[in-house]
């Protein structure tokens, strides 16, 4: 085996990275030492965040998770555990432009509100400190997520941002509180007004493709919901005239978001549609009753035109809208999912 | 998809063209096959159009639209699937209008429905190629028909920016019109395809000067003016493309905010314009030329607005700080119109701007016509005692090929004896460079943008008029460099005006077939180019002789 492996990258608009790989190096690792800043999030196969195809080429995956990973028999890669073991040419499921060509940059917020969204959820706010070199603009792109961290360890935990960037330094979360979780613990226990957070990114490739013209269909579950929010302010934000159906799925009314954020979509987006999902609901429920996966199979069953599919949700729920896409004849290159760990 | 309209098509064994899922400028196929279409649509409201300048009954709004729909389709303009699917459904529209005004009902493009759906919109695609009919008429009437639209797009891109200064002239929207009607019947016949070339070259001259009045008209004649090519401490926002009414727009809407403008490539000449150079806060040009961007628009610290080309796929690193306007366009970037230039200057303030001031570096800018034949006398003066033995245009487009050092190499290598004279963004390879005085005068002398080729055209004519002269007498040579469809207007129009000794590159337009080009060799006196040191030579002894 030669000491170094070529590793070419094909992004999902065909343009090709090249970059050695020494041996015993992971490719997300090369990719960095290259100068590419592919989207991950853990490093340590657990997200999923880096999922990857091999489109030709041996490799071996260290240890990960098999959550992360459904796909390993189909060429199902994770950047940050996959070691070539010759020349690779991997394809990714994103375009260049999700690739950053800087290092990720590290920097504080004040936390400007901390607010109950529905049952066992918080809104957070924070503004970003001024910096000399970097500004106090919020720069990211709708369905893209900081690490925050929490304060006083090294341990970071990654929120999709909810709102549109800004000139204002402005970022917005809605945060499922995990019971035990480092960070939920500490943001229903501890955090106050006031308190300077230390956090990282923008990172992540679940964004809109604005270039589409297609419909589009956006299926949320769980804490899955601030990426989701985040594209559809977007697209209200620019007018966006396209079909729009937005699915949220919770096991319970109560996990619902709060009615006044659906107002507010609709009201930016008049030709939005909302299916709200309850698994199961209690007596009165007038909405759906099932799974996020069983409303986007009704939806698409009654389409002439097949939609994108974005998906944001738990690894479960993720598998089965997929299924139920691939199912009605979406093809597979549409739809585009951010896993999240449970 | 295929389109071989640009010098950096894709160029491979079997042939010449961007064929696959995306072309070598970022477009996508699915953009590009709508672009087609948009053309297809427009022949057809060439066909109405054309028959009501006819009758005295001209559409503005139609000729407006023709326009601005042709400009968008030029390379690096606008790669926006959405908005080409909303530009159909309005071209369809404004077709149906002008049926109703002409009272009768065209064949052909005119008579095109567009479906209402993407997919739709995909499947007619082939009808609208530019390659359609290939089989029946052969390659050779391909790329007539070709260099007549390029050349189009180029013509209309040059009546856009005139027009949104408030300059239209009628004969324009009817020479278009004529050229989109006589596209829209299929011509296959050769000379009749390189005469409309011509004519469109003609066009092109009446349009360089209408956009020429509309420059100088609102902004005052071009003066030789020191521009800063450092920064400046504070906020700062960057201008690129060539619209100087948005430039203008844009100084207005950051005047006393504290807010610095600079100009990046194409607009370097707006420094020139006493009403523009008048705003102190426009401070300087910064970065080289179009392709360049990814690293000079991630390096620069504040917001940049694209007016019109050459834009290239934005980088996450200032996607969220890039902003369009005019016919520009890019999924997700952020349009704006001069009504919204509040947010441009909101997005320089939350920006952190240039920390320093650099020290000072200067170039010199500001050479149009006017300048030039004020120095006429001088220049003459210094031709008859042999201090300037030849003059060298350098002008046009830059890129990316590493051919394009040509240019770079010939205005070194020229001897210190001759003037060049430059315009385009070609320019960027050598325009730091000092390269002396000649006759009291600098030997390098920017006269602007490349639709400023008028300026240039201006020169020589007095220049053959005081020497009693053609213009192909004059110790001139003109070294041209393409890029786009804007050098397809300005090469047909150098060559209705019979103007010769011009050598073209980096490479030669991919649409032109080996018998076109020995046309343009033999006929026009168009030369590729070769290396610099012996087309210098070449150039000086054809004087010598």
């Amino acid at each position: 085996m030669a000491d170094t492996a070529l590793v070419t990258l094909v992004t999902r608009d065909s343009a090709r990275l090249e970059f050695a790989c020494p041996a015993g190096m992971d490719v997300l690792s090369a990719a960095e030492t290259a100068g590419f800043y592919l989207p991950a999030m853990c490093h340590a196969g657990e997200c999923g965040q880096c999922h990857a195809h091999a489109q030709s080429g041996a490799y071996e995956m260290a240890p990960h998770s098999k959550a992360a990973l459904p796909d390993p028999g189909q060429g199902g890669i994770l950047l940050c555990r996959c070691q070539p073991r010759g020349d690779l040419t991997i394809d990714l499921p994103y375009e260049d432009a999700k690739i950053a060509r800087q290092p990720l940059i590290t920097r504080s917020a004040i936390i400007e509100s901390l607010t109950p969204a529905g049952e066992g959820a918080l809104a957070l706010t924070l503004t970003l400190t001024p910096d000399a070199q970097l500004g106090g603009a919020a720069d990211f792109i709708p369905g893209q997520y900081m690490e925050l961290t929490v304060p006083g360890t090294e341990i970071r935990r990654a929120y999709s941002l909810a709102n549109l960037p800004n000139w204002d330094g402005r970022l917005d979360f809605l945060i499922r509180l995990v019971p035990g979780g480092a960070f939920s613990t500490w943001l229903g226990t501890r955090a106050r007004v006031g308190e300077e957070l230390s956090l990282r990114g923008p990172l992540g490739h679940f964004t809109l493709d604005d270039a589409s013209p297609r419909p589009r269909v956006l299926v949320g579950g769980g804490c899955g919901a601030a990426p989701l929010v985040a594209m559809l302010r977007h697209l209200a934000d620019y007018q966006d005239s396209l079909p729009t159906h937005l699915i949220f799925a919770a096991n319970r009314e109560a996990e619902l978001l709060p009615p006044a954020l659906f107002e507010e979509l609709r009201a930016g987006l008049p030709q939005l549609e909302i299916t709200l999902c309850v698994w199961h609901p209690s007596p009165g429920w007038d909405g759906f009753t099932g799974t996020a996966a069983e409303a986007l199979a009704a939806h698409l069953a009654a389409q002439t035109e097949m939609p994108d599919i974005y998906l944001c949700g738990p690894p479960k729920m993720l598998d089965t809208a997929r299924a139920a896409a691939l199912a009605q004849g979406v093809p597979a290159e549409r739809i585009f999912a951010e896993r999240l760990a449970v | 998809m295929f389109c071989f309209q640009c010098e950096q098509t894709a160029r491979t064994e079997t042939g010449a063209g961007c064929a696959s899922a995306r072309g070598v400028c970022g477009k996508d196929e699915a953009t590009a096959d709508l672009q087609d279409v948009l053309i297809y649509q427009l022949k057809g409201l060439g066909q109405y159009a054309h028959r009501l300048h006819q009758q005295g009954r001209p559409d503005a709004a139609a000729d407006s639209f023709i326009l601005y729909g042709l400009f968008t389709t030029l390379t690096n303009v606008n790669f926006n699937r959405v908005r080409f699917v909303e530009l159909i459904a309005e071209a369809a529209r404004i077709r149906d209008r002008l049926r109703g005004t002409l009272g009768e009902t065209l064949a052909g493009p005119a008579a095109f429905q567009p479906a209402d759906n993407l997919a739709g919109l995909l499947a007619q695609a082939d009808i609208a190629s530019v390659r359609a009919g290939l089989n029946i008429v052969g390659e050779d009437v391909i790329g007539l028909r070709a260099l007549v639209l390029y050349g189009l797009k180029g013509v209309a891109a040059y009546a856009h920016h005139a027009e949104v200064l408030g300059e239209v002239r009628p004969e324009i929207g009817a020479g278009i019109a004529h050229a989109l009607d006589f596209l829209a019947t299929d011509p296959v016949d050769a000379d009749t395809l390189l005469a409309e070339a011509l004519a469109l070259g003609q066009l092109n001259f009446t349009v360089m000067e209408t956009l020429d009045a509309a420059n100088t008209g609102r902004f005052g004649s071009p003066t030789p003016t020191q521009v800063r090519t450092t920064p400046v401490a504070g906020k700062a926002i960057l201008v690129s493309g060539h619209d100087l009414g948005d430039l203008a727009a844009i100084l207005e809407a950051t005047k006393d905010t504290g807010i610095n403008v600079y100009t990046h490539g194409e607009m370097l000449p707006a420094h020139s314009y006493p009403k523009l150079h008048a705003y102190p806060h426009l401070a300087g040009n910064y970065g080289t030329a179009w392709q360049n961007q990814h690293q000079e628009f991630a390096a620069f610290p504040g917001p940049i607005v694209m007016t019109s080309n050459c834009l290239i796929e934005p980088q996450p690193a200032y996607r969220n700080r890039i902003f369009t306007m005019g016919p520009v366009g890019w999924p997700g970037v952020r349009h704006l119109t001069h009504a919204d230039l509040a947010l441009v200057v909101r997005a320089a303030q939350a920006l952190p701007g240039f920390a320093e001031t650099a020290p000072e570096k200067t170039i010199l800018v500001g050479f149009g016509r006017d300048t030039v034949l004020s120095a006429a006398e001088t220049v003459i003066g210094a031709v008859k005692s042999g201090a300037i033995r030849h003059f060298f245009l350098i002008g046009g487009c830059d890129g990316a090929a590493p051919g394009r050092n040509y240019y770079t190499e010939f205005a070194e290598q020229a001897p210190d004896d001759t003037m060049l004279l430059t315009l385009g963004c070609g320019k960027y390879r050598f325009n730091q460079e000092n390269f002396g005085e000649i006759g009291g005068l600098p030997r390098l002398l920017d006269m602007g943008q490349c639709n400023d080729a008028y300026s240039a055209v201006q020169v020589a004519l007095a220049l053959s008029k005081a020497f009693e002269c053609g213009v192909n007498d004059l110790p001139l040579s003109l070294v041209i460099s393409w890029f786009e469809q804007k050098a397809a207007a300005v090469l047909l129009t150098l060559l209705a005006l019979g103007v010769r000794n011009l050598r073209l590159g980096p490479s030669l337009p991919a649409f032109l077939t080996p018998a076109l080009l020995n046309v343009l060799v033999e006929k026009f006196g168009v030369q590729p180019i070769t290396n610099a040191q012996d087309d210098i030579t070449a150039a000086l002894t054809r004087q010598a002789a």
